[in-house]
């Protein structure tokens, strides 16, 4: 903690370089290795399925509880003819209670089902 | 861990952003069960329901979200799609006209609405509601007032 004093209040009346210059050449710290890290994402909107509220690029609530079962392997998306989409399952398991979309209450009919 | 826990865990992340002046409080009644939620709703500025803090009681059924949650009202209401006794309330959203897409949030914001907006046409109070129908603003604002006042006046 000797080295800090340098920069001290008292030592600064006399503003000569003499005794500084010799003290930086005693390095601080030395980088020995770094590592860049760097983050990517697809420059588009991936929306979350309002039903379970998981992105639809995962998989839906329940295949992510079930990874690895027959049922998580074929967990796919789904579009009604309103253009919005949800997991297949999600939206097969509402549409037993009610044949609408839940995002705008129009009568569901499917328009692709797929990836 | 099960559909249901999954997504309400995920509901419970999101709600510190989602409270406001209008919703104060909102979560499970305790850490064991989940399915037992509670809310505090403030009474609307600019409505005889103003200075009133209402407690709402949300019973999720493993269902959800494809069925709707319950909500009652804790604290007596007096409103016309409100029973004054039991606190159900008659809200579409809450039955016909539910939806997966609702929130335990946007539900509680719901029924936030419908104490500014009552329905006198489909009551569950016909006393509250009479007086809506037949257009004494006055009677109803005062009634309210008073139960507000009662019920669910704030101690300052």
């Amino acid at each position: 903690m000797a080295d800090m004093e340098v920069d001290s209040p008292q030592k600064q009346p006399q503003p000569q370089p003499a005794v500084a210059p010799a003290k930086t050449k005693q390095k601080r710290m030395v980088i020995k290795r770094w590592t860049a890290v760097a983050l990517w994402s697809w420059d588009m909107e991936t929306d979350v399925c309002a039903i379970c509220r998981n992105n639809n690029m995962e998989l839906c609530i329940d295949c992510q509880a079930n990874q690895g079962s027959k049922n998580a392997e074929d967990c796919i998306l789904a579009w009604g003819i309103c253009n919005h989409a949800f997991h297949y399952h999600c939206i097969s398991r509402w549409l037993k209670n009610r044949a609408s979309c839940p995002l705008d209450n129009s009568e569901w009919a499917y328009q692709k089902v797929g990836q | 861990m099960s559909s249901v826990t999954k997504r309400l865990l995920k509901e419970l992340q999101d709600i510190r952003k989602d409270l406001t002046d209008e919703l104060l409080s909102l979560g499970p009644v305790d850490d064991e069960d989940l399915l037992q939620w509670h809310a505090v709703l403030r009474g609307p500025q600019e409505t005889p329901y103003q200075g009133g803090l209402f407690r709402l009681r949300i019973d999720i059924p493993e269902e959800y979200p494809i069925k709707p949650p319950t909500l009652t009202f804790a604290t007596p209401v007096c409103h016309p799609n409100v029973h004054f006794e039991t606190g159900e309330i008659c809200l579409d959203i809450l039955k016909s006209q539910w939806s997966p897409a609702w929130t335990l949030t946007s539900t509680c914001l719901a029924v936030h609405v419908l104490l500014a907006n009552p329905e006198p046409s489909s009551p569950l109070n016909c006393d509250a509601a009479n007086l809506l129908r037949c257009g004494d603003f006055v009677g109803y604002s005062s009634l309210v007032s008073m139960y507000t006042h009662i019920f669910a006046g704030q101690i300052q």
